[in-house]
């Protein structure tokens, strides 16, 4: 029976910190929405079904050995691009954006998968370029990443294309990236800021800058979401007002409280301490990361630990910032606990991808 | 394969690297982490009240003003309810079809249709209340009380009016209250550290305040305070439920010192003509009567009325909405003669047996002007007291003609002109108490001998108002001691005029005193047509504002063709003498005759004081 145990273990590729962790966060996310969605129990049940499915997804992903990954990195990236093409045409329109695909059962949301397949592909195709990565597959690299980040955006949906533009430079950067190119393109990135500014963003998109910059100029209008979300943090104060008694996420002051704005409902609820449980957990993860990409078994696992983990770093940055007014307002989910399908999935995805990539041992190096 | 060193040079960039990034977001984690820290336990009391301030709505609740009450005890101005129809429209399904349920028994105007219509929607989703209809009548509100059980949602419900029973007899005194402007109501709530919002109201004008008379000297009295009720509302404003109510409080009620018997007997008397009457007890300085002849509707002036009915009362040519009684300017005329006389002996220019001859007119010695009397003949060989009962002109032209104008002015400044004589009364005017410098700055005229022998008669520059009259009358009465007038019996801020002249003793004043007694009983006395009507000793005097100087009788006949310019007849009288209680001035424009038209009002309504006490 122990020797049957032995076997199994030795069989199963698993890294029991980030299993339990995810778990945890996945289970407090279901609580925190519970009460975020109103006690909507038809989400509950739904989000449910996500969780359980997508910890058995990651479970499974982890299994497999990364050469698989490696192999068919591009097939993957194909079919992403593939998935988003469809999208911008027969896409279900909600709000003036395509993002959704509808499957019936589910509808998919294409640029989260693409955030995943990308940082991959881009993995399994610098890890045996020479150091530093010469000026030819720079630009390569960069092509590609261009043209999937506008088909994203072009959706449109900028928060998900930001971070999928991020993911790339991550795996650039840590595939050896030149500081002679690092530097060169940050002097043409902060010259060419206006012309960005005034030929890549939409107007409510300048709008949402000048508002962060100036809540107060319009408290009511423009401001009205983050002036909420601040009011809801901070009367949260330190130990919260109480399960299912945050008066803001319960009186409809806060929007988007399932979604984007789901840690001002924690934050208003549990106060300072609970804004500290859930930080120390997301940093559990981020460092357990961190440790797993430097002792990964060779350089494609090393580059795409270090990718989606940063990946995953961005995503809560990015979300945790606009909630308390540090950016502008992009619509971007708090991983494992926002309510949406697509996004949750597509973390339990690059979990998987992370622990297979971490447990999987060559034979040499045992 | 790739060779050893290259591998760990490989995987050591590759550690710097991330380990940067990880730095990097640990920076950028620590920015995020002080700022809910900021937000959550250093800002938290800001936002804390934000967020209270958020959920809950206050509205305020007008308090009722309070009640004013005659010297009796009778009310004069109160707060009527009239009854309205009021639906909570969220738990309406078809605005529409309930109206028409509710007309089917009840008429709604269309009007009322419509703005029920329009304002439903808001109203529903902020959970409001909608007004139906105004001011059901008894048979109406019988009408749908039968039928309530049907109506669930829909009820009646008080609002109040400010209303008198006597619209007339106070429009003046007790004056109108109209919508408060925004300036206004926010000076009020900050008296109260409360901030203008929804307010649930008492009255069914909306905000209000006392605009004239004592409803706005008093208003700050009368006003009350404002409650409060709490709600818990969402984020459309939505009302959710009542957390706590600070019920308002109601203004404190004015007991006047006026007495609505003898204002009947001094409207019914003045009759419409243009004038005004103002009584007062003398003990106190307490105003009793006050009444400007013709008068308005306060109520419908204080409710609404049609544009088109008050533009014709703003258009009459007597002036309703002119309180002659505080600001209306008369000269004395003759009633200024006691006065001057006092002056005379206070100055010791005259005594009481001190005599001339009075041969019809005085010829001024300076430069041969002639001043007439009103008696062709003059008076004959005369003294103060007779000098007084018959109204010489001649002897008060001469004693002025031999007065210092300076002393005389400030003697007569005792008496109350050119001086407000009043606590609580609305915009009273001063009248005009003229002296060489106002002469000279206003006419660019230096001050001639002349003006002060018309001042002797109370003719010229010389203006007061009725309420002044009735000061200086009090003023005599009570032989030099006198409180400033009041509204409300008692007043305890009231201060006493006292005029000590040591050259004027007890003596000389009851002298004034008989010689006022005389201009009735005696029977060359100017207002002896008063002696039939009198229950009571009263003194007085009389007196006649010429408002076209002329030479003759023929020519005052040609003049008063003109209604206009017939002369005012004045009176100022108190009694019952020896100790008189009451003062009263009357003014009667275009009356002629001070004794004769002005004299018979004066006495009814002092009968009718001193036959009530």
């Amino acid at each position: 029976m122990i020797k049957l145990l032995k076997i199994l273990r030795r069989k199963i590729y698993i890294d029991h910190y980030l299993f339990f962790s995810i778990t945890i966060l996945s289970i407090m996310g279901l609580l925190f929405l519970y009460s975020a969605s109103q006690e909507n129990t038809e989400t509950i049940i739904k989000q449910s079904f996500f969780v359980f499915f997508g910890l058995l997804l990651m479970f499974l992903l982890s299994q497999l050995d990364p050469d698989f990954y490696k192999n068919n990195a591009v097939i993957f990236l194909l079919i992403s691009i593939f998935l988003i093409i469809i999208t911008i045409f027969f896409g279900k329109e909600v709000n003036g954006a395509k993002r959704w695909l509808d499957l019936g059962f589910f509808t998919l949301q294409s640029s989260e998968i693409v955030k995943i397949a990308l940082p991959v592909f881009l993995a399994a195709y610098l890890y045996n370029k020479p150091l530093p990565i010469s000026f030819f597959h720079t630009i390569l690299t960069l092509i590609t990443i261009l043209i999937i980040v506008n088909l994203v955006r072009v959706q449109p949906d900028l928060g998900t294309s930001l971070v999928i533009f991020l993911a790339g430079l991550y795996i650039l950067f840590l595939a050896g990236l030149s500081w002679k190119f690092i530097g060169a393109s940050f002097i043409v990135f902060i010259l060419s800021l206006p012309f960005i500014w005034n030929n890549f963003l939409q107007p409510f998109q300048r709008q949402r800058v000048l508002t962060l910059l100036d809540p107060n100029a319009d408290p009511y209008g423009s401001g009205w979401n983050i002036t909420q979300s601040k009011i809801a943090i901070g009367s949260g104060g330190i130990q919260g007002k109480g399960y299912g008694e945050g008066t803001q996420a319960h009186l409809d002051f806060l929007p988007e409280t399932e979604t984007d704005f789901i840690f001002s409902v924690v934050a208003e609820e549990f106060g300072f301490i609970g804004v500290c449980i859930l930080l120390f957990t997301f940093f559990f993860i981020m460092l357990r990361c961190l440790y797993l990409a430097i002792n990964a078994r060779d350089r494609f696992c090393r580059l795409t630990i270090g990718g989606l983990s940063l990946l995953f770093t961005s995503t809560v940055f990015v979300n945790l910032a606009m909630v308390v007014g540090i950016i502008p307002v992009v619509g971007m989910p708090l991983p494992f606990i926002s309510k949406g399908g697509s996004s949750l999935l597509s973390f339990y995805i690059a979990f998987g991808i992370i622990i297979s990539m971490a447990t999987h041992k060559k034979l040499m190096q045992k | 394969m790739i060779d050893l060193n290259k591998r760990t040079l490989e995987k050591k960039n590759f550690f710097n690297r991330l380990v940067l990034i990880y730095v990097c977001f640990g920076f950028l984690f620590f920015l995020f982490f002080y700022r809910t820290f900021s937000l959550q336990v250093s800002s938290y009391t800001d936002y804390e009240l934000a967020s209270i301030e958020n959920k809950t709505r206050e509205m305020l609740i007008q308090p009722r003003r309070g009640i004013i009450y005659d010297r009796n005890g009778e009310i004069i101005v109160n707060n009527v309810p009239s009854y309205n129809l009021i639906t909570k429209p969220s738990e309406i399904k078809n605005i529409e079809f309930h109206i028409q349920e509710i007309k089917s028994f009840l008429d709604i105007s269309d009007d009322d249709v419509l703005h029920a219509k329009e304002n439903y929607e808001k109203a529903a989703k902020l959970n409001r209340e909608l007004t139906l209809k105004n001011d059901l009548s008894l048979e109406e509100i019988a009408k749908f009380e039968a039928r309530r059980h049907m109506f669930p949602n829909t009820f009646i419900d008080e609002r109040y009016s400010r209303f008198t029973n006597y619209p007339e007899l106070f429009a003046h005194s007790a004056g109108y209250v109209g919508n408060l402007d925004e300036d206004n109501l926010e000076e009020i709530l900050f008296e109260q550290n409360l901030k203008p919002k929804e307010t649930i109201f008492a009255y069914s004008n909306g905000y209000i305040r006392g605009m004239t008379g004592l409803e706005n000297i008093y208003d700050r009295t009368l006003r009350g305070t404002y409650g409060k009720k709490l709600y818990q509302v969402d984020a459309s404003g939505k009302l959710l439920n009542e957390i706590e109510i600070t019920p308002s409080i109601n203004g404190k009620d004015l007991h006047t010192s006026l007495d609505i018997e003898s204002q009947k007997v001094a409207f019914d008397q003045l009759n419409n003509r243009r004038g005004a009457v103002v009584a007062v007890e003398i003990e106190t300085g307490a105003i009793v009567t006050y009444i400007s002849s013709p008068s308005f509707p306060l109520n419908r002036i204080a409710n609404g009325m049609s544009s088109r009915d008050f533009n014709k009362l703003l258009n009459d040519k007597n002036k309703p909405f002119f309180d002659r009684a505080g600001q209306g300017r008369y000269s004395p005329a003759s009633t200024i003669k006691p006065a001057i006389g006092l002056f005379g002996i206070e100055n010791e220019i005259i005594d009481w047996n001190f005599t001339i001859n009075d041969p019809g007119f005085f010829v001024s010695p300076e430069d041969d002007r002639v001043y007439r009397g009103w008696k062709k003949g003059g008076h004959g060989e005369i003294n103060l007291k007779e000098a007084i009962i018959e109204s010489s002109n001649t002897f008060f032209f001469s004693l002025a003609y031999q007065s210092d104008i300076d002393q005389l002015i400030e003697h007569l400044s005792h008496f109350g002109f050119g001086k407000n004589v009043c606590l609580d009364c609305f915009l009273p005017d001063k009248g005009l108490l003229p002296n060489p410098e106002w002469k000279m700055n206003t006419l660019n005229f230096g001050w001639f001998k002349g003006d002060t022998v018309n001042l002797g008669v109370g003719q010229g520059y010389l203006s007061a108002t009725p309420l002044q009259l009735a000061y200086y009358s009090a003023f005599l009465a009570k032989k030099g001691e006198l409180n400033k007038f009041s509204f409300v019996q008692n007043n305890t801020e009231a201060s006493s005029n006292v005029f000590v002249s040591k050259n004027i003793s007890n003596d000389d004043w009851k002298k004034i005193h008989d010689s006022m007694i005389g201009v009735i009983e005696n029977p060359k006395g100017t207002a002896g047509r008063l002696r039939e009507l009198k229950d009571f000793t009263v003194a007085a005097k009389s007196g006649t504002v010429e408002l076209v100087s002329t030479e003759t009788k023929e020519d005052y006949k040609i003049i008063r063709e003109t209604e206009g310019k017939r002369d005012h007849a004045i009176i100022i009288a108190f009694a019952p003498m020896p100790n008189p209680k009451y003062a009263i001035s009357v003014v009667i424009e275009n009356g002629e005759s001070g004794g004769s038209v002005a004299g018979p009002v004066a006495i009814e309504i002092l009968n009718s004081l001193l036959r009530n006490d």
